[in-house]
C-alpha cells in the first residue's frame, strides 16, 4: 500500500515536472523555421546526466528569461543540469568570484576588455584551437571574431578564449522609406553614392542629416562611432586595430581624416538639421525626429540598432522607418566593414558540461532559440534568417552576414579615460568647429599621459 | 539720523524690484515645469511651455484607414472614405474633431499643395479630397488603392490641449515603468520618521539644556553648537561600517538613525535657544506649586515651543525629502526595493532623457509634496527662524 502511494507520487510529481517543462519551452519540436535536425544530433551525441553547468552573466529580465528558455532545451537534449544568474554589478561580481575561487564554469562578458584581463590573469580557460577554427569557418567575418576572442594567456601566449553570442550593429543609417519615394530618391549602396545623395538633398533645398551628440555626463559618443565606422571605411582593419591600441597615435593624419570625414557630414553648412552648431547640443535622443516632421527636418540617421526606442511614439520599424547598411566606399578596397558590439561568453571553470554547453552553442538551433525570441543578432551563418522575430532584426542579421570585416567599438576597447573621457570631449570640441588635428593632438597627449 | 525706525527709506523702490526679481526667478521654472507636465511628448517637441495656453499651428503626419481593409468597391474603382483624426486615434467621432484643417499635401516635398475640399490629382485617376475638419475621400483602382494607408501632411490650427496622461503613467501604471509610486512611498517612509525621531528627542535635550541645573551643561551646549559645523560627508562611511557591524546594514533603520544624527545639532540649538527664551516666572511657579520637570515639559515649554518645533519639523522634513546623499549611502542597496525619488529622477535622467514630459511631472510630483507643507506651515517658519535671536 504504501509503495503504491509512492510511485503514484513519483508518478505525480514527474507529470507536474513535464508541463513545467513544456511552459518553459515554447517552441514545439519539428514545427518552425528551427533547424531540428542540428538539435537531435546533438541531443544524440550528447550525454551529461546528473552534471551541472553554471553560467553568470550580465544579463537581466527580459534577456535572461529568454536565456533560461534556451538552457531549458540544452537541459531536455543532454540531461545535464544549467542555471543562469544574472547581475547588475556582474563585471565587480565575475573578478571576486574568480579570484575566490568561487567561478561559476561560464561567464557571459558584456565586452572584451574585462575578458582579456581575465585571461592574462589566468583566470579563464582557453576553449582551444578546434573550437577557433569552427568560429572562423561558420561565423560571417570570422576572422574578426577569432581575433575578438583571443587574448594572450598568464605566460603571454595568444589563446582563444571568448566565443561571441548575441552582437549587435551599430552601422546603420535610418531612414523613412515614404519621403524617399516623394522625393525620388534611392537608397544608396556606396560611399559615393551617400556622399552625392546628400550634395542633392542639399541642392533640393532640403537637409540631408540628423545629428546630436548629446548624452548628459556621456555627451560626444555618438561622434565616435561616427570615426570608428569611417576609419573602417577608410582604412583596412589593422590600422583600426592599431589606432585603438595607440599602436599608432591618435593624431596619425589617417584618424585625423577620418574625424574630417566625420566633418563632412556634420560641420558642412546646410548638411545637418539646426545647423553644424546645433550637432554638440542636440541631445542624441531628440535627434531622429526630424525624420519624421512635417516637412521633413531630415532624410537620414545613422545610428545603432537600439535608436527605434527613441522613434516617436507609434512608429512601425521597417514600414514608416527602415534603414540601410551605412556603406563603404566603392574606391577603396575594403569590403563590407560592420561596427558593432556584443556579449562573449568564456570559461571560467571548466567541465564536462560546460564544453557540452560550448557545443551546444555551436548548433545553427541554438542560435536560432534565441533569434525567435527577439532581441538576439548573431554572425552564425549557419542558421535561417526566417526566424527572427521581426524583418527589422532579420534585416540586420543579414548586415552581419554580409560583413567581411567586424569591429567591435574601439571607444569601449580604448582605456576607459579616452574611450569614455577625451574621446567624447574631443569629438564635441570638434563638432563646435574646433580644427580635427588640435583636438586629435590633444586626445593623444591625455592618452600619453596615462601611461 | 533721517534713516532711523519710523521712517520709510529711500531705497524701497530697489527693495520691492529685487523682491519681484526673485520671486519671477522662482516662479518662471516652477510654472514652466507644471505646464510641461501636462502636455504631450509632440507638443512639448515642438513648441515651448510658454505657448501651451494659446492656439498653436501645427504640421502633423497622418495616415488614412488601411485600404485592405475598409475600402469600397464602386463600379470598378475603390473609395475609401473617413476621418483622418478618427483613424489616429485623436478623437472618437468626426464630430469631436477641434482642429481646423487651413491647408494639406500628400508629399513630404509639398505640405502646402491644396485648400481643405480641393481634390488633389495623384496621377492616374487616382484623387483624394481632404475637409477641414479632416473627413477624407480617397478613390482609385485596385492596385492604387493597396498596401498601407496613404500619409496625409496637414496644417491645422489646435485649441489648447492639457493631459494628465503623464501623471497616470508617472503614478499610477500598474506596471510601474518609471518605478515613481513605489519610489514616492519609500521617500515618506524615509522621512517622516527621520523627521518626527529628531524632534522628540531634540525637545527632551533642549529643555535639559535650557531649564533643568546640572554640571557640565554649557560644556554640553558647546559642543553641540561646535558639531554644527561638522561636515556630515565626514561621517558617512564610518557610520556605514558601524551599521555593517552591528548588523543593520542598509536599510530603513540606517537611514532614519543616520538623518536623526546629522539633524540633531541644529535641532537641540534650535530649540534650546528658544525655549531659554521662555518667561522664567511661567516655569518658577509652576516649579513652586511643586510641578515636576517632566510636567513641566509636558504641560508649558511644549505647547509654548510649538512655532519652534514646527519650524524645526519644516526644515527636517524638506532637507529628507530632497536628500539623495545620505539615501544612496545608508538606503539604497542592489535589490532596487528601497529607491527613493530623488535617486529615481536622476536615473530617469539617464533612461528617459529625452522624454521631457516624464521628467517634468516626475519632478512636480517630488516638488508638491514640500510645497504643500511648506505653504501649510510657512507662518511657523518665520517665528521660528527668529527662535531665540530675539530677547
Amino acid at each position: 500500500m504504501r509503495h503504491t502511494l509512492y510511485t503514484s507520487a513519483a508518478a505525480l510529481a514527474l507529470t507536474a515536472g513535464l508541463a513545467h517543462a513544456d511552459a518553459h519551452m515554447p517552441f514545439v519540436a519539428g514545427e518552425g523555421g528551427f533547424n531540428w535536425d542540428s538539435y537531435n544530433a546533438y541531443a544524440d551525441a550528447t550525454d551529461l546526466s546528473g552534471q551541472s553547468v553554471t553560467i553568470a552573466g550580465p544579463w537581466l529580465s527580459p534577456e535572461a528569461d529568454r536565456f533560461d528558455i534556451l538552457l531549458n532545451y540544452f537541459e531536455a537534449a543532454t540531461g545535464a543540469e544549467a542555471t543562469y544568474t544574472g547581475s547588475d554589478s556582474f563585471e565587480q561580481q565575475i573578478v571576486i568570484d574568480a579570484e575566490a575561487g568561487s567561478a561559476p564554469n561560464i561567464a557571459v562578458f558584456p565586452q572584451p576588455g574585462l575578458a582579456a584581463v581575465m585571461a592574462g590573469n589566468g583566470l579563464l580557460t582557453p576553449l582551444g584551437d578546434e573550437m577557433a577554427a569552427w568560429v572562423n569557418e561558420n561565423y560571417a567575418a570570422g576572422q574578426s571574431w577569432v581575433d575578438l576572442g583571443t587574448y594572450a594567456d598568464a605566460d603571454g601566449n595568444d589563446q582563444f578564449y571568448g566565443f561571441f553570442f548575441n552582437v549587435n550593429v551599430k552601422s546603420l543609417v535610418w531612414y523613412v522609406p515614404e519621403n524617399f519615394e516623394d522625393a525620388g530618391y534611392d537608397v544608396p549602396e556606396t560611399m559615393e553614392e551617400l556622399l552625392a545623395l546628400s550634395e542633392q538633398i542639399v541642392a533640393d533645398g532640403e537637409t540631408p542629416w540628423c545629428i546630436g551628440l548629446g548624452s548628459g555626463a556621456a555627451t560626444g559618443w555618438p561622434a565616435t562611432d561616427w570615426v570608428e565606422d569611417i576609419m573602417l571605411r577608410t582604412q583596412t582593419p589593422d590600422v583600426y586595430d592599431q589606432w585603438v591600441t595607440n599602436e599608432i597615435p591618435f593624431n596619425d593624419p589617417r584618424v585625423v581624416n577620418a574625424i574630417e570625414t566625420f566633418g563632412t557630414f556634420a560641420r558642412t553648412d546646410g548638411w545637418v538639421q539646426g545647423g553644424a552648431g546645433a550637432v554638440a547640443t542636440t541631445d542624441f535622443r531628440d535627434s531622429p525626429t526630424g525624420l519624421f516632421a512635417s516637412p521633413p527636418g531630415c532624410y537620414m540617421h545613422r545610428q545603432a540598432s537600439f535608436i527605434p526606442a527613441f522613434f516617436p511614439e507609434g512608429t512601425e520599424v521597417g514600414e514608416d522607418a527602415d534603414f540601410f547598411y551605412f556603406p563603404s566606399f566603392e574606391g577603396e578596397d575594403l569590403g563590407n566593414p560592420v561596427l558593432g558590439g556584443g556579449t562573449l561568453m568564456a570559461v571560467t571553470d571548466m567541465n564536462d558540461a560546460t564544453m557540452g554547453f560550448m557545443a551546444f552553442l555551436q548548433t545553427p538551433f541554438a542560435h536560432e532559440i534565441m533569434m525567435a525570441q527577439g532581441g538576439f543578432l548573431t554572425p552564425h551563418s549557419g542558421v535561417n534568417l526566417d526566424t527572427y522575430s521581426s524583418a527589422v532584426e532579420s534585416g540586420q542579421g543579414e548586415i552581419l552576414l554580409n560583413a567581411t570585416t567586424f569591429r567591435f567599438d574601439g571607444s569601449d576597447l580604448m582605456p576607459g579615460a579616452i574611450g569614455a573621457g577625451s574621446f567624447w570631449t574631443g569629438m564635441v570640441d570638434y563638432a563646435g568647429g574646433a580644427d580635427a588635428m588640435d583636438v586629435a593632438t590633444q586626445i593623444q597627449e591625455s592618452w600619453e599621459a596615462l601611461q | 539720523m533721517d534713516n532711523i525706525a519710523g521712517k520709510k527709506s529711500g531705497l524701497t523702490w530697489a527693495v520691492h524690484i529685487s523682491v519681484a526679481a526673485l520671486v519671477l526667478l522662482w516662479i518662471f521654472p516652477t510654472l514652466g515645469l507644471l505646464i510641461s507636465s501636462f502636455r504631450t511628448t509632440d507638443q512639448i517637441r515642438t513648441s515651448g511651455w510658454w505657448a501651451a495656453l494659446f492656439p498653436a499651428v501645427q504640421n502633423e503626419t497622418l495616415r488614412t484607414a488601411d485600404p485592405d481593409d475598409f475600402r469600397v468597391g464602386r463600379d470598378g474603382y475603390f473609395v475609401l472614405e473617413g476621418n483622418l483624426y478618427v483613424v489616429d486615434g485623436a478623437v472618437e467621432t468626426p464630430d469631436d474633431v477641434v482642429a481646423d484643417v487651413s491647408v494639406w499635401g500628400t508629399s513630404s516635398r509639398e505640405i502646402d499643395a491644396y485648400l481643405p475640399g480641393e481634390t488633389a490629382d495623384l496621377g492616374d485617376g487616382e484623387t483624394m479630397t481632404v475637409q477641414s475638419n479632416g473627413d477624407y475621400i480617397w478613390t482609385g483602382n485596385d492596385e492604387q488603392l493597396s498596401g498601407r494607408g496613404q500619409r496625409v501632411f496637414v496644417t491645422a490650427e489646435s485649441p489648447p490641449e492639457f493631459t494628465l496622461r503623464n501623471y497616470q503613467s508617472v503614478l499610477f501604471d500598474p506596471g510601474n515603468r518609471e518605478g515613481m509610486s513605489k519610489a514616492f512611498f519609500n521617500t515618506l517612509t524615509v522621512t517622516i520618521p527621520a523627521t518626527i525621531i529628531p524632534i522628540l528627542i531634540a525637545a527632551f535635550a533642549a529643555y535639559a539644556l535650557a531649564w533643568m541645573d546640572f554640571p557640565g551643561r554649557a560644556l554640553l551646549v558647546a559642543a553641540v553648537v561646535a558639531l554644527l559645523v561638522v561636515p556630515l560627508q565626514l561621517a558617512l562611511i564610518p557610520l556605514l561600517s558601524l551599521h555593517n557591524d552591528i548588523g543593520i546594514g542598509k536599510g530603513y533603520l540606517g537611514v532614519w538613525l543616520a538623518h536623526t544624527g546629522f539633524g540633531l545639532p541644529l535641532a537641540i540649538y534650535l530649540l534650546r535657544n528658544y525655549m531659554v527664551g521662555l518667561p522664567r516666572d511661567i516655569i518658577e511657579s509652576a516649579k513652586v506649586d511643586g510641578a515636576t520637570d517632566f510636567q513641566i515639559f509636558t504641560k508649558i515649554v511644549l505647547p509654548l515651543s510649538f512655532p519652534a518645533l514646527a519650524s524645526f519639523a519644516i526644515f527636517q522634513f524638506l532637507w529628507t525629502w530632497n536628500d539623495l546623499l545620505v539615501a544612496m549611502v545608508f538606503l539604497i542597496d542592489s535589490s532596487g526595493e528601497t529607491t527613493v525619488m530623488t535617486r529615481q529622477i536622476v536615473e530617469l535622467l539617464g533612461t528617459r532623457g529625452g522624454d521631457w514630459e516624464i521628467l517634468a511631472t516626475s519632478a512636480f510630483v517630488s516638488i508638491a509634496v514640500p510645497l504643500i507643507v511648506f505653504f501649510s506651515m510657512q507662518r511657523y517658519l518665520v517665528r521660528g527662524l527668529l527662535a531665540g535671536s530675539v530677547k
